[in-house]
């Protein structure tokens, strides 16, 4: 008796759970004649279902530019952003399937990068917040790999896009303060080894794909020091991204 | 009976005045003073008399969640140029951009055996025991080069991709922080659609002067991998 009772307690808990899941999923009722579900994530995979007008679909998740989706009937397979996006909500209104963040006005930037810092290589990874379309704020930090030191440099500073509006390239300009700290490879060691510092920068960015693009930066610094003459140092980067 | 008629006109007439006189017709030249508008006021704190029995439907679409980050540990050989082949451990993630680009970090370590050299003459010492170890950190770039199917038997299909990366990275062993670059090829397996295995073969070369010469040594890794989609 007991053990029955525990049984139902725990297929009414299953199934409280398992309905509760399904209300937490995007529902979009199909349109356009039909909708094709593919076998994987990506152009190449072939249609393996497709569910047809009026029907009700169920959205699980996205990877990239693609939705898993279910059909009614508890298929399950990939949709493309561009088929799902032409689906409806119950209510009639358009499928709230985000389009591609536009370049010319998106928020945020993640990238990282290879570059020259003093003579040395540089591996460099950044992000970036946009205020408008033309005014940034970027958060840099960077290591430079040498011969005779490293260098590990953390920067901030602010950025103007000249034309945001220009999609390929698109020059920029830039200014802010940075600090670095080097640690010795080969001996003698270094004056000073923590600095404050100052730069300007000209660079370019540019759209690649999707939510991928390209950007170029040089930069003068001049190091603060306590030392007779004022150290400056030269930078030139390049580095992939993801914009949001 | 004359009288009769004209009493009969003179009452309907008197009627008809007292019936006409609530109309405006009778009104026509004092015209300034407008009706008071009729206000009905609600007495305050009181409810109204009429109250919406609707109850609103609380319209809200689910977010759809982006699986786009994946996060992972592997583990494999570490063949160190001159120093022979040992284990290897790390972890990875990766946010993919697109079905196709897809940007990669690495964490590992290893820690390398002895140099044939110290095997020939036990008494030479190139590496101290605290700059055995070797570590890297990698940001890559990767390409899905052949994404496809692999079959399982009749009834079972796993999607897979074929992909290269290129990359940059910090490589530490005996003790010097050392720029190095790294190619690598890679095959992902997607158990299911949130778990994926990889197999992986990658090269980091970099400078070294520890043999007195300064060339370009090839650290190249074989690796298996889990790794998770949220």
């Amino acid at each position: 008796m007991l053990r029955l009772l525990a049984r139902v307690l725990l297929l009414q808990a299953f199934l409280a759970v398992s309905v509760h899941a399904a209300a937490e999923n995007l529902q979009l009722v199909v349109s356009e004649p039909y909708l094709e579900m593919h076998s994987g994530p990506g152009r190449g995979y072939p249609v393996i279902y497709v569910i047809g007008r009026d029907e009700v679909v169920t959205v699980l998740y996205s990877r990239t530019d693609w939705y898993k989706v279910r059909a009614p009937r508890g298929q399950e397979g990939w949709a493309r952003r561009e088929e799902l996006a032409l689906t409806k909500l119950a209510s009639g209104e358009p499928a709230p399937i985000p389009p591609y963040p536009d370049f010319a006005s998106h928020r945020w930037e993640v990238g990282a990068g290879y570059g020259v810092y003093n003579r040395q290589n540089l591996v460099t990874a950044y992000a970036d917040f946009s205020f408008t379309d033309s005014l940034d704020i970027e958060a840099v930090i960077q290591q430079a790999l040498g011969t005779l030191d490293n260098r590990y440099v953390a920067s901030i500073g602010i950025r103007h896009t000249m034309i945001p509006e220009w999609k390929w390239f698109s020059p920029t300009v830039g200014i802010g303060t940075a600090y670095q700290h080097i640690s010795e490879k080969v001996p003698p060691a270094p004056l000073e080894d923590n600095n404050q510092l100052a730069y300007v920068s000209v660079g370019a960015r540019g759209f690649i794909t999707r939510r991928f693009m390209w950007r170029f930066d040089w930069r003068a610094y001049v190091v603060f020091n306590n030392l007779n003459v004022n150290e400056e140092l030269e930078e030139w980067k390049f580095g992939l991204a993801v914009f949001f | 009976m004359e009288i009769r008629p004209r009493s009969v006109l003179l009452t309907a007439a008197l009627l008809a005045a007292v019936l006409l006189s609530g109309c405006s017709w009778f009104r026509r030249g004092g015209q300034s003073a407008a009706p008071a508008p009729v206000v009905a006021e609600e007495p305050q704190g009181e409810p109204s008399i009429v109250e919406p029995q609707v109850t609103r439907r609380d319209v809200h679409t689910p977010k759809v969640k982006a699986k786009d980050f994946e996060l992972g540990a592997y583990f494999g050989a570490l063949a160190i140029q001159d120093f022979g082949t040992n284990p290897l451990y790390g972890v990875r993630a990766a946010y993919h951009v697109s079905e196709d680009i897809f940007f990669e970090a690495f964490l590992a370590r290893s820690e390398a055996g002895k140099s044939s050299l110290e095997d020939v003459f036990p008494g030479i010492t190139v590496v101290g025991s605290s700059g055995r170890q070797f570590t890297y950190y990698d940001l890559d770039v990767g390409y899905n080069v052949l994404p496809g199917e692999i079959f399982l038997g009749r009834g079972r299909a796993f999607n897979s991709a074929l992909y290269v990366t290129v990359g940059i990275g910090d490589v530490k062993f005996a003790n010097q922080d050392q720029f190095a670059l790294n190619f690598g090829v890679g095959e992902r397996l997607l158990i299911t659609d949130w778990l994926a295995a990889h197999i992986d073969v990658r090269d980091h070369v970099f400078e070294s002067d520890l043999f007195g010469v300064t060339k370009n040594v090839h650290n190249v890794e074989a690796t298996l991998g889990l790794s998770v989609f949220f």
